[in-house]
């Protein structure tokens, strides 16, 4: 890669985390974590919250399935690959963590009565199905383009809410628990700036990496508020009804 | 009553105890709360009642017993018995 295009690179990756981070700034999850710190968020409420991110976590596998089938290996160094797997191993920790815990706790007493329950149930109707649609329908692009569009857009700001749960969150065994994910996010951060500056060359994978960083870091945003309000106990936003209005046949 | 913890220098964190342990919803092997995130084996265990895990671990010497230190991996012919496989 000429200096050049390297130095195009450095400044879209910086570009795109410098973005996610004034996103990430005030979330729905502040308000998650001031009821926290003001005593006000109920056991249920937690366990609300552990689903509910439980549920995220575990319906990840289903968009790195997508997009394993997608990489072409033979494009990229091995390092690729390699980051891709930790980050998919990183996440099932994650997801087994969540899991471990709510299990502990006893607010299900079986892995399948968990999965059985309401508060973890994925529904397609929701944000977190449109988030999840939206990373999986990214298995179309190139294996550069879609973690520039991850790791430095949700991923920011899924490291920035952490790290204030890592710092603040009042109960022990779950300020633990954030404290542990934070290395692992970072490092998909900073894997995700690594593939940038490496990988994104040509303009037209610039161009994609900003309109598809976007969008799911809108996506996850939605998420994020619908997952606080579920855990506070706030109204949920209705699912609105398609109207098809084109003759399919 | 003795009990069972996993021998970190010899494990490969290959997850096949959790799996299984979680498979019989005994759910006592569980992710630390450490950024290394090992594995690590708490008080719900039922060793020497239920030995699922030992069956299944790959690593020799990974799971030894907590008061002696004895590896348990492969497991002993008396501790590998029929009615200790699962449990029951």
């Amino acid at each position: 890669m000429s200096m050049n295009a390297e130095g195009a690179s450095l400044s879209l990756a910086e570009h795109l985390i410098r973005q996610s981070e004034q996103e990430a700034a005030l979330t729905a999850m502040d308000a998650v974590l001031e009821a926290a710190l003001a005593g006000r968020f109920t056991e249920d409420q937690c366990f609300r919250l552990f689903a509910r991110l439980w549920t995220l976590k575990r319906i990840m596998y289903y968009v790195y399935g997508g997009w394993a089938q997608g990489i072409n290996l033979n494009e990229y160094p091995p390092a690729v690959a390699y980051l891709f797997g930790k980050q998919i191993y990183d996440e099932s920790t994650q997801e087994m963590q969540l899991c471990d815990e709510m299990l502990r706790r006893r607010w299900a007493r079986t892995q399948k009565q968990l999965f059985a329950h309401p508060y973890a149930q994925f529904g397609t109707a929701t944000r977190a199905g449109a988030y999840i649609f939206c990373l999986r329908a990214l298995a179309n692009y190139p294996q550069n383009v879609r973690i520039a569009a991850l790791n430095l857009g949700p991923k920011v700001i899924e490291l920035a809410w952490t790290e204030k749960f890592a710092k603040f969150f009042p109960d022990e065994a779950l300020h633990a628990i954030f404290q542990s994910q934070l290395a692992e996010t970072r490092s998909h951060v900073l894997m995700g700036k690594f593939h940038v500056e490496k990988f994104i060359q040509k303009h037209i994978d610039a161009e994609l990496a900003k309109r598809l960083c976007a969008e799911t870091r809108r996506d996850y945003l939605f998420f994020i508020e619908e997952t606080a309000r579920f855990a506070l106990g706030l109204e949920q936003e209705r699912a609105g009804t398609v109207a098809v209005s084109g003759d399919i046949d | 009553m003795p009990g069972l913890k996993i021998a970190h220098d010899k494990c490969t964190e290959c997850r096949m105890c959790y799996v299984v342990c979680r498979e019989i919803n005994i759910n006592a092997v569980v992710v630390s709360a450490t950024s290394q995130h090992l594995l690590e084996i708490d008080d719900r265990c039922t060793y020497p009642k239920c030995t699922v895990c030992l069956m299944y671990c790959p690593a020799e010497g990974s799971i030894v017993e907590t008061d002696t230190g004895r590896s348990l991996v492969p497991p002993p012919p008396e501790v590998w018995t029929e009615a200790q496989r699962w449990p029951r």
